[in-house]
Parts: structure tokens; sequence; C-alpha cells
């Protein structure tokens, strides 16, 4: 009886309706509203995408205080590498105890963005960025070093110019 | 009042109909958006916001003008509109494929007759009862002529909009079978037994507006259903608006009760093999169809060009003031505005309903649809007989 007296009387439907309205009045009331916001979607290139702080982006290689390479060529981000993008030769400097990096190369086009050599590294010298803008049109962008314009290992890439973000 | 010549009313019948398509033109393509939008919101997202992807050229160059419109709080709604267009491109540029194995006349004609069924309905809706506007006198040859508020507002409306409705069937049917294909011809056998099926209770729920107010005109019907009844009209009033959209959402082949095209069995259902305008065709058709439907509904069930439905007005018509008079009398606005709320309903619907299993779609026609409409149409034969 209950369950013809639920079948006849929409009641379930009426239920269902009244969550998905709910929800339909609170995007559609809040969708402007930058701080009070109900919807679950990000704008991406319009606004700037929101990171979690445990994001894993690009390698970068960590300065100190005096401007100095916290690298001490240990070698440990390259031996745990799981793809082997990491090239590193040492070299020494005049004034430094500590080896020096004369070069450090990492291949992006293969890392797969695992975070070993993060946690491999002793001495707190590198660390993954927050950039996922990582695309480029040439096989060469991937190849980062100490040297170059912008595409090096101390700051983030150059963002390409299909972006909109930067505005 | 001058009587129009011959000529005069064939003119003035002529710019009716393009006001009506006009007004089908302009309320498909929202609709249209509007069920992206609606979706969105309703699953938290946004809907369309953007004319395809792109971030340079022409559509980078739309979508950041769009963004930076879309601050100010109203026209952030609209934003996806310009992609309507791009819809619209699409459909028409689009390549024609007609499969080699094809019935090519059927294949040709099938689209036709569900567009032309689907469009053909209006002709018997009348909009407001009485006159719509008058030309002013200064008009060239139409000066100080009445254009009433529907096309023709026939004796029989209500057996012509059935009739031509059930016709669209064919177009469903006569695709499936003409694209000699098996996904296409199990979704027409479908929709052709669902359509069937629910024309049953669909006619049946209509017969009780007929019952009580003993007309077959649409305007009539919908002025006397109301203003003209008893309090006691509310109840079949009621029951039978509820079966006639559940009815009206299975005619029209929409979800919960999406069988011909049902995507993830039949891939596209009845239209999987048509392409370009033709498919264009069989989408107009069907939201041409949700609004002959939320018209009717409106029409008959929730008090056509008056402002309450299911026959309030009737009953709150003696008690309102003088000032408030305005919203006593019947107004186009006030349908236009009642079919809208009908078609988001239709949205709404579909966003919170997931599709039924097809003995299901049946069981609910047969075993439930139909007996209420019986008994409905029982509650509308005793209003009829000792309250009215």
């Amino acid at each position: 009886m209950n369950k013809i007296l639920r079948t006849l009387i929409p009641f379930d439907i009426a239920k269902g309706l009244a969550i998905t309205g709910k929800h339909f009045a609170k995007v559609f009331f809040t969708a402007n509203r930058r701080k009070v916001r109900y919807h679950i979607v990000s704008e991406y290139p319009e606004v700037v995408a929101k990171i979690q702080p445990r994001f894993r982006g690009r390698l970068t290689l960590l300065k100190d205080e005096q401007g100095e390479i916290k690298c001490v060529c240990c070698l440990a981000c390259e031996k745990i590498c799981p793809t082997q993008v990491i090239t590193i030769e040492k070299g020494k400097k005049e004034g430094r105890k500590m080896p020096f990096p004369v070069r450090y190369d990492f291949e992006m086009e293969r890392c797969i963005f695992c975070e070993f050599c993060v946690e491999s590294c002793g001495f707190d010298s590198i660390i993954l960025n927050h950039q996922f803008e990582l695309a480029a049109y040439n096989r060469e962008d991937f190849s980062l070093g100490m040297e170059g314009l912008g595409q090096n290992m101390f700051e983030p890439s150059p963002v390409g110019k299909f972006s909109v973000a930067d505005d | 009042m001058p009587i129009p010549t011959l000529t005069q009313s064939v003119v003035i019948t002529l710019i009716q109909c393009l006001l009506v398509v006009i007004f089908v033109f302009v309320v498909v393509p929202l609709t249209v958006f509007a069920e992206r939008k609606v979706l969105g919101h309703i699953q938290q997202r946004l809907g369309s916001t953007r004319v395809a992807s792109g971030h340079i050229g022409v559509t980078g160059w739309m979508n950041r003008g769009m963004w930076k419109w879309g601050r100010i709080p109203i026209l952030s709604y609209w934003r996806g509109i310009p992609g309507l267009v791009a819809d619209v491109l699409k459909l028409i540029l689009k390549e024609d494929i007609i499969p080699a194995k094809a019935d090519k006349f059927v294949f040709f004609i099938a689209p036709a007759i569900s567009m032309v069924s689907a469009v053909v309905v209006f002709a018997a809706i009348s909009f407001v009862p009485g006159t719509f506007f008058t030309f002013p006198t200064w008009f060239p040859y139409l000066g100080g002529l009445p254009v009433s508020g529907g096309i023709a507002d026939i004796n029989v409306g209500l057996l012509w909009i059935l009739g031509v409705a059930s016709v669209g069937v064919y177009g469903i049917v006569l695709a499936g079978w003409a694209s000699n294909s098996k996904y296409p011809l199990l979704g027409g056998l479908r929709s052709a037994a669902q359509m069937v099926s629910y024309e049953v209770p669909l006619a049946m729920s209509l017969l009780a507006p007929v019952v009580l107010t003993g007309s077959l005109n649409f305007g009539d019907m919908s002025a006397r259903m109301a203003t003209g009844l008893p309090a006691w009209g509310l109840a079949p009033q009621i029951l039978g608006f509820l079966i006639y959209l559940t009815c009206g959402f299975a005619e029209t082949n929409r979800l919960p009760f999406d069988m011909p095209e049902a995507e993830n069995e039949l891939v596209a259902g009845f239209h999987t093999e048509y392409s370009g305008m033709k498919f264009g065709f069989f989408y107009l058709a069907e939201y041409i169809n949700m609004t002959v439907v939320s018209a009717l509904a409106a029409g008959f069930f929730l008090g056509g060009p008056w402002l309450l439905p299911f026959g309030l007005q009737g009953l709150l018509n003696p008690y309102l003031p003088s000032l408030l008079s305005w919203f006593g009398q019947p107004h186009a606005i006030f349908f236009v505005a009642k079919i809208i709320f009908l078609l988001f309903t239709y949205i709404w619907v579909r966003g919170t309903i997931p599709r039924y299993r097809y003995d299901q779609v049946m069981s609910v026609a047969w075993k439930y649809l139909i007996p209420m409409a019986l008994f409905n149409l029982l509650l509308a034969a005793l209003v009829r007989c000792f309250a009215v």
C-alpha cells in the first residue's frame, strides 16, 4: 500500500527537484560574486588557477641568501631519478669549500614529476615549483640548464603566449 | 471597427504567422542555451561561457571580451550566447551525408514531417483572447484593423492539435526506417511504441478540460478553465496537469523518457545517420515540440493568459481591488511567462531524474497514468455534473 502510494504521489521526484532546484538557485545567484560563490569550477585562462601547496611543478634550483647555489653535487637526485633526467657535473669554485655544480641539466620532456629528487636531497637545494603551464613549441625548450634566458633552472619557465593568465 | 476585406485578412494572417515564427525562433535557441546553463548550474558548474576554446584569433578576442563584459552582474549569464551562432553555423555548413543504402526519399522527407507537425500546431493556439493589438490608423493598408491573439482559433482546435501532433511520430519512425541501420531502427520502433502508449493518457488528461468547459476551441477552453470554474474544479485541474506534464515529457522524447535516442544504448537513436541541417531539423522539432506542449499545458491548466493557474483567477477576480485590475485581465505576457517557466521545468526535470528502463516506461503509461487519467476524467465529470 505504501509502495503504491509512493508511486502514485511523486514524493521522491519532488524531493529530487527540490535538491536540484536549490543547487540551481544557489549557483544562479552567486555566479558573479568572487567572495561567496557556490560553483566549483574555475574559469582558468581568465582567472589564475588556484594551486594546492603540495602541487608538483617544474624542478627548480634554489640559491641561499648570499646568492650562492645551495647544491653541493652529492648526486643523490641524479641517482634516484627513475627516468634519469638530471645530469650534474661536479666542479670547484673560488672561496667555496663544498663542490659546486658546473652543469646541472634537466630534461623536462621525460620528467614524471615524482618529487623523488626533492625528497632525496639532504641540503634542501631543489624544489618542485608550482608552475604547470609548461607547454612549449620546440623540443629544445624542454632541456633546461644553468644558463639561458628565462629557460634556466632558477626561474620559472616563460608561459606560452597562448595563455592569458598574466593579463 | 472596420471589417477587413479578404486580401487584408490574408495579410493580417501572414503577419500573425510571422509573429508566431519569430516567437518560436526566439524561444527555441534561448531554450537550447538555457538548457546548457541550467544543467550546468544544477551540477554546480557555470554552463557555457565561451565560444569554441580559442585563446587566439577571433574566438579568443570574443572570449576575452565576454569575460570583461561578464563582470557586470546581469551580463555574465549571457556569456555563452555567441556559442549559439557557432552552433547554428556548424549545423548549416556541415556536410549532409546520405547513407548509400538509405531510402533516399523517405530519408529526405522524415525531418520535414517532424518539423512541420511541430510548427503547424501553433496555428490553433491563441495567445490572448480577443484582440492582440490594433494597427494604428496611419498604418498603410491595414490602418485601424485588429489582429486577433491566435492565427486560427478554430472550433475543433484541440482535435487539430492532437491530430497534427501525433503525425510527428511518423517523422521519427520513418527516419529510423529509412536510415537502413540497426540503431536508428531500434530507436524508431521504441519511439513508436512509447509515443503511441503515451498518446492515450495525454488525450485523456486533455479530455478533462473538454468535459469541464464543453468546448474544443483553444481560446474558449483556456478562458473558461481560468475564470469560469467553481472551487471544486481545482482537483481535476491539478491532477490533470501532472498527468499531462508527464505524458508531455514522454511525447517530446525528453528525459526521463529518453527512449528513442538513448545515448548509451543506441548511439543517438533515430537520428544516428543524420547530419548537417537534417539533424538540425530534428533538433529544432524537439524544442518546438517542447514549446507546443508547454503552451498547451499553460493554456489548459495554468490559466493561459490569466495570471493565476488552475482556475484560481476566476475565484479571485470578484475580490480583486480595482487598483489591481490589470492583473485580472488576460495578457499575452503571462502566457509567454508560463511557457518559459514550463520550458525551465523541462530542463529542471532533465537535470534531476535519470532515465527509466524501457519496461518501466511502458508500465508507467499503462498501469498508472491511464487509470489515473480515467479517475481524473471521472472527477471532472462529477464537477461538471454537480458544480457547474
